[in-house]
């Protein structure tokens, strides 16, 4: 990293959510709810009548953001999210972070992913020891 | 029906959770990570940050399910997941012992927000990562609380 100040920006990446996606995290997680990969299912239960990604994966994509930009995992001292809105999957969605403080070694950052509607699937925050 | 909030503050019998190498692998590649260290054969090898996920989301929400006294159904979404950890990252061979705790039940309008605590501790008693997720209960609030 180089010097870390509020303001820094992450850089973004995109993810597509689809239904290899969702069975891989679904199998790597343990979270085998079928509104995650079974169309029937979901259009029953889903709040948006289809398949949603895991709340989960969109999280563990946020975390490889901070992850990633701080360049080792070790440094990642906390994260947590709200899941705010499903994430259909065939959408993709844009995952961010700013710096938003610095104080005691620690860097607070701001973590989100949005829809393509520019509404948010997660938001957050990491804590990184810098 | 509503939750019992009698049952705010149990803590539930604690369970094994063992880090093994496949495992994280298989979860760094759901997330399409690249840092060679997820994938290493070696004593590099540690876990990502939300690998956390496997040993506290659904065991510990197994939990609940277990417990005859809370009324917990499965009309539920996730609301929020914050881990916090210890101070080296997860890694092979690690063997947590995970205590699940119900920390608050809140009303939400008609829904139902339970914070859990997951509690994971290495074999020296050590903090590897607490998880602390809510979970919103739809629809099973007393209509007095909306």
């Amino acid at each position: 990293m180089s010097e870390v100040t509020v303001g820094t920006e992450l850089p973004t990446f995109t993810q597509k959510a689809e239904l290899a996606t969702s069975i891989a995290y679904a199998a790597a997680s343990g979270d085998l709810n079928p509104l995650h990969w079974d169309p029937a299912f979901a259009a029953n239960v889903s709040p948006t009548g289809g398949v949603i990604a895991h709340g989960m994966y969109a999280m563990g994509l946020a975390s490889r953001l901070v992850t990633s930009w701080a360049g080792d995992p070790a440094k990642v001292a906390e994260v947590r999210v709200r899941f705010t809105k499903p994430w259909p999957l065939g959408e993709t969605a844009t995952f961010g972070g700013t710096v938003t403080a610095v104080e005691g070694g620690i860097a607070t950052v701001e973590v989100w992913a949005t829809r393509e509607d520019g509404e948010a699937t997660v938001k957050g925050t990491a804590r990184v020891r810098l | 029906m509503a939750l019992n909030r009698e049952r705010i503050g149990v803590s539930y019998p604690p369970y094994r959770y063992e880090v093994s190498r496949e495992k994280i692998r298989e979860y760094a590649s759901a997330l399409g990570e690249s840092d060679p260290r997820y994938y290493s054969d070696g004593d590099d090898c540690i876990a990502p940050p939300t690998f956390a996920a496997c040993a506290t989301v659904i065991k510990g929400g197994a939990s609940l399910f277990a417990d005859p006294d809370l009324g917990a159904h499965v009309v539920l979404v996730h609301g929020e997941q914050g881990f916090e950890f210890g101070d080296r990252p997860l890694q092979p061979g690690d063997v947590l012992t995970c205590t699940p705790r119900i920390a608050d039940i809140v009303y939400k309008g008609r829904n139902e927000l339970l914070t859990l605590e997951l509690d994971c501790r290495h074999a020296d008693g050590s903090l590897a990562v607490r998880g602390t997720g809510t979970i919103v209960f739809l629809g099973s609030a007393p209509e007095q609380a909306a």
